[in-house]
């Protein structure tokens, strides 16, 4: 008999574990904007159980159930029975290429991150076009890039962390950076980076369902990084997909450089002398990035590191998304749009409060997202230098 | 019989969507998939149209539009019922209440707050942080069950064997009747004369009409709170210390007990650290004024001990205690670390028979063969008996369905009903007969009928359908393939 081959190919016992209870719903940021089950993970996980039939093809309805998932994987923190969502979600995107073409705008931009030379190119056009007034405040790009960007080259130190400087954050953010090795100065750490010969991490295109492009740009940081010593990443996405390059890729060198991989503020926690604490005159809001709180659970070596500087404000809304997602907010601008208003509404109710005050985010993508709804947002490293600088400035 | 409207038609599609919008008004088949199940194990029912309303108003303008086109309709929270009592059959119109999540007002004077069905439990007690009030009832589903599903389920937790459950909480509701008619029972404002039609209402699982807006009681946050954490060696020592604490005169907020089975799945998601070695764990909170509560604590350690305890751990402070809790409202959630499926059975027996009843469901458990795991409200006798199994393998469902109907009978012949909490929904219904007389369900029915005289509301529900009597004793309306 001829068994026909499926179209997509999920794990049955990863989709078996889900027991249908509905604890994550609240949990889900595009449930919570929608209340529709197409939209909730219990829902996409059971859709996707239409797919382990032969004869499955999916609708324009089923489609869009998976593409308007965040893949922010607040509903695998919140799930009593540990459903592995990411694998799942990140299994049928990529089947999904099979059937339907990302947006143009998203596969643009996707290529042109995964290049180097060509970002810069890329960069210097907007950047000159936002000098002169003509690129509007967007939500994925922030304002006041650099025309000459992706300046940081590589370059290794034997046996010392690496900072992981990326593609766009490279280009756009190089303060971010900046902060970064300032900071590891400050604590006294010498320190490469990993520059524009390693590049990319390929997170977005795995999220994207890019598998055959990931794998690529994931071979390739793994052969142009040094081979020992920790590799240190500022940004929660690459963090996170960083982490796990050893389960994705399945190789033992892989396997090997991830577990080399440590979020900054998690490295630096563990392995440096905190500082005393300070007189505090700042108060902070934390925003977690779900890629350093749901993925990589290294969100609370934020708050230990700029606890000595600062006072810490908490938002109540349980690390729900901001909407950014990584490509989300340009592939499904209407929802992300609608996300943010719910962490506004959290912002809000905080700045209701304590008064106004500084957000702090590791993600440059939520960032960026949440800059664009007019608030200050700082990567909390900047905010960590400013208060360093200013102690070491009173000795 | 009268004929139903079987297709969906598009003139029917039409209308509701004039009246909502496009956006809120789908018959897609991913949507009515997903609309035809919910937090049960009940497969086989059938979606139809699915609407989105966000006010009163279009809440009416679907029931009227259900009326004119004469087809049924299903009212849905968030589907965390354990029952089925949001799975459609036949095709009805499915009214989704989640968009409807405002929290209208709130008067802490009065000490009530208006809001729409679709708020989430947890949400009303979480915007009620530093106002000193919450919202009473806890259900372990309080997350992301909507207030609405309460009502209709009269729904119970952890903390409703002090306080009482969802009835005891709700002032009164602004009801859209299955004739479209928009009426208010109960009042915010003090006591009614007439009929209670507010205490009808409650507990009516969708089959009465629509509940549009609640008026809810808010209680005052305990001055002093403690939580208990007991473990034991038997699960008839844990039993006995329930049964001593309530005859003691302690009335605690809340008396939960886990297995087990129940401590191992929760375990590594909640970090409680639960003891992994205890046959049973026994969580006893007390609250009220500092005094009585130190005094409590002591007497409920020293029961414990006598009953056999091994150890009485105090939480230390709030983030013990929501560990703690934490782990036994995810029960349910985790046992798909142990097995795929569950079945959940939800009836009440007479506090002083706890520990005889539970170890014939042990033994009932093991005569087929089956994992049985126990976590339940143990202050109220309220067993929560959950068969976990892998519906994959051949054979299991017959023994499932068996184990499960001799779990009942246990229950009903030690004394005790047939919901606590969950409702009867589509899946207790078969037990309606084992538990009433014909005379008394045709009561509750005629009851309904006063209600929903073309039984167009959440058919095929609670009542053993139609009620009238003849098809009392068959299920044929059941459609095939709903299993339990
Ligand atoms: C993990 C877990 C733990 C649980 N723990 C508990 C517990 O401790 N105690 C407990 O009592 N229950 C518990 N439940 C069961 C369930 O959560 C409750 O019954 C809850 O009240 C259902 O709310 P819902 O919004 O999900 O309603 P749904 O499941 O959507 O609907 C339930 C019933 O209410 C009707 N309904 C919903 N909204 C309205 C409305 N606005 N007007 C009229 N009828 C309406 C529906 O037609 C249906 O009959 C648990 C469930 C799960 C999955
Ligand atoms: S994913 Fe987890 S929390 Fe969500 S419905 Fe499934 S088992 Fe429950
Ligand atoms: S990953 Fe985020 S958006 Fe996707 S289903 Fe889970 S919670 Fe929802």
């Amino acid at each position: 008999m001829k068994t026909e081959e499926k179209l997509f190919s999920l794990n049955p016992e990863d989709l078996n574990a889900c027991v249908s209870c509905g604890l994550c719903l609240p949990y889900c940021p595009t449930y919570r904007v929608t209340g529709d089950e197409r939209m909730s993970p219990r829902g996409r996980i059971s859709l996707m159980r239409m797919s382990e039939h032969t004869d499955f093809t999916p609708t324009l309805e089923w489609i869009n159930s998976m593409d308007t998932c965040v893949q922010c994987r607040g509903c695998e923190t919140a799930c009593p029975s540990s459903v592995p969502f990411g694998d799942l979600i990140s299994d049928t995107k990529k089947d999904l290429e099979k059937v339907r073409k990302l947006p143009i705008m998203v596969r643009s931009g996707l290529f042109v991150i995964a290049r180097p030379s060509l970002l810069k190119v890329v960069t210097f056009f907007i950047a000159s076009l936002q000098k002169v007034g003509l690129f509007k405040n967007s939500t994925y790009i922030p304002s006041g890039i650099p025309v000459f960007g992706n300046k940081f080259s590589t370059h290794f130190s034997s046996g010392s962390p690496t900072l992981f400087t990326g593609c766009v954050m490279n280009a756009w953010t190089p303060w971010v950076h900046k902060a970064a090795l300032k900071t590891l100065k400050f604590f006294g750490v010498t320190s490469g980076v990993s520059g524009n010969k390693v590049g990319c991490c390929g997170a977005l295109h795995e999220h994207s369902g890019l598998r055959r492009d990931f794998r690529k740009m994931a071979e390739k940081v793994i052969e142009m990084m040094p081979d020992s010593g920790p590799v240190l990443v500022n940004s929660a996405g690459c963090g996170a997909i960083l982490k796990d390059y050893g389960t994705l890729l399945g190789t033992d060198e892989a396997k090997q450089f991830s577990e080399r991989v440590f979020d900054i503020h998690e490295w630096l926690v563990i392995n440096c002398q905190m500082p005393e604490k300070r007189n505090i005159k700042e108060k902070i809001i934390v925003q977690d990035p779900c890629h350093l709180r749901h993925v990589q659970n290294s969100h609370h070596y934020v708050r230990d590191l700029l606890n000595p500087f600062v006072e810490i404000v908490e938002l109540s809304d349980e690390g729900l998304c901001c909407g950014a997602g990584g490509v989300f907010s340009l592939a499904q601008n209407k929802l992300a749009t609608e996300i943010r208003e719910l962490k506004t509404d959290s912002l809000n109710a905080v700045f209701e409060e304590i008064g106004e005050a500084r957000i702090v985010s590791a993600n440059p993508g939520c960032v960026t997202h949440l800059q664009a709804k007019g608030f200050e947002m700082k990567h909390p490293l900047e905010v960590l230098v400013e208060h360093l600088s200013e102690a070491d400035a009173q000795g | 019989m009268r004929k139903r409207r079987q297709k969906i038609t598009d003139p029917l599609l039409e209308a509701l969507i004039s009246a909502l919008d496009e956006e809120r008004v789908t018959d897609g088949a991913s949507a009515r998939l997903l609309y035809s199940k919910d937090g049960s194990v009940m497969e086989g029912g059938r979606a139809g149209i699915v609407c989105f309303p966000e006010t009163t108003e279009e809440v009416a303008k679907c029931v009227e539009i259900s009326k004119k086109f004469d087809c049924e309709f299903v009212t849905r929270g968030a589907g965390t019922g354990l029952a089925g009592g949001s799975v459609p059959c036949n095709d009805p119109i499915v009214i989704v209440t989640t968009r409807m999540n405002k929290i209208l007002e709130v008067d802490l004077e009065k000490r009530v707050a208006w809001v729409q069905p679709g708020v989430v439990n947890l949400d009303l007690s979480l915007s009620l942080r530093g106002t000193g009030f919450h919202f009473a009832p806890d259900p372990s589903s309080q997350q992301a069950c909507t207030i609405g599903g309460n009502v209709a389920n009269n729904s119970g937790g952890p903390h409703c064997l002090a306080y009482g459950v969802t009835n005891s909480h709700v002032a009164a509701i602004e009801v859209v009747l299955p004739d479209a008619s928009v009426v208010e029972f109960g009042s915010s404002e003090g006591e009614m004369c007439g009929y209670d039609l507010r205490g009808v209402f409650v507990g009516g699982e969708g089959t009465l009409g629509i509940a549009t807006r609640i008026a809810v009681r808010l209680t005052e946050d305990p001055p002093a709170v403690a939580t208990l954490l007991l473990d034991f060696s038997k699960i008839t020592e844990a039993a006995e210390t329930v049964s001593a604490i309530i005859a003691n005169g302690i009335l605690p907020a809340a008396l939960e007990l886990m297995d087990k089975n129940v401590v191992a799945a929760v375990e590594p998601f909640a970090k409680a650290g639960y003891p992994l070695d205890a046959e049973a764990v026994l969580i006893a909170e007390v609250d009220g004024l500092p005094d009585g509560v130190s005094k409590e604590i002591e007497k409920i350690t020293q029961l414990a001990k006598v009953n056999g305890a091994r150890q009485v751990r105090i939480a230390t402070d709030q983030e013990e205690r929501e560990r703690i809790w934490k782990g036994r409202k995810s029960a349910f959630g985790a046992i798909a670390k142990i097995k795929p499926d569950y079945y959940l059975h939800d009836t009440v027996i007479p506090r002083r028979r706890l520990a005889e009843v539970i170890e014939k469901v042990y033994d009932i458990a093991e005569k087929y063969e089956l994992l049985v795991m126990n976590v339940f409200h143990a202050g109220d006798g309220n067993l929560h008996p959950l068969l976990v199994f892998d519906a994959r393998i051949p054979g299991t469902l017959e023994k499932v369905r068996k184990a499960g109907e001799e779990i009942v009978a246990t229950s009903l012949e030690a004394g005790g009903v047939l919901s606590g909490e969950h409702g009867i929904g589509l899946e207790k219904q078969r037990f309606m007969t084992q538990q009433f007389s014909k005379r008394d369900l045709e009561a509750q029915d005629a009851l309904r009928r006063a209600f929903d005289p073309d039984n167009r509301s959440n058919p095929h529900k609670v009542l053993p359908t139609g009620a009238s009597c003849g098809e009392i004793d068959s299920l044929k309306e059941i459609p095939e393939g709903v299993w339990i």
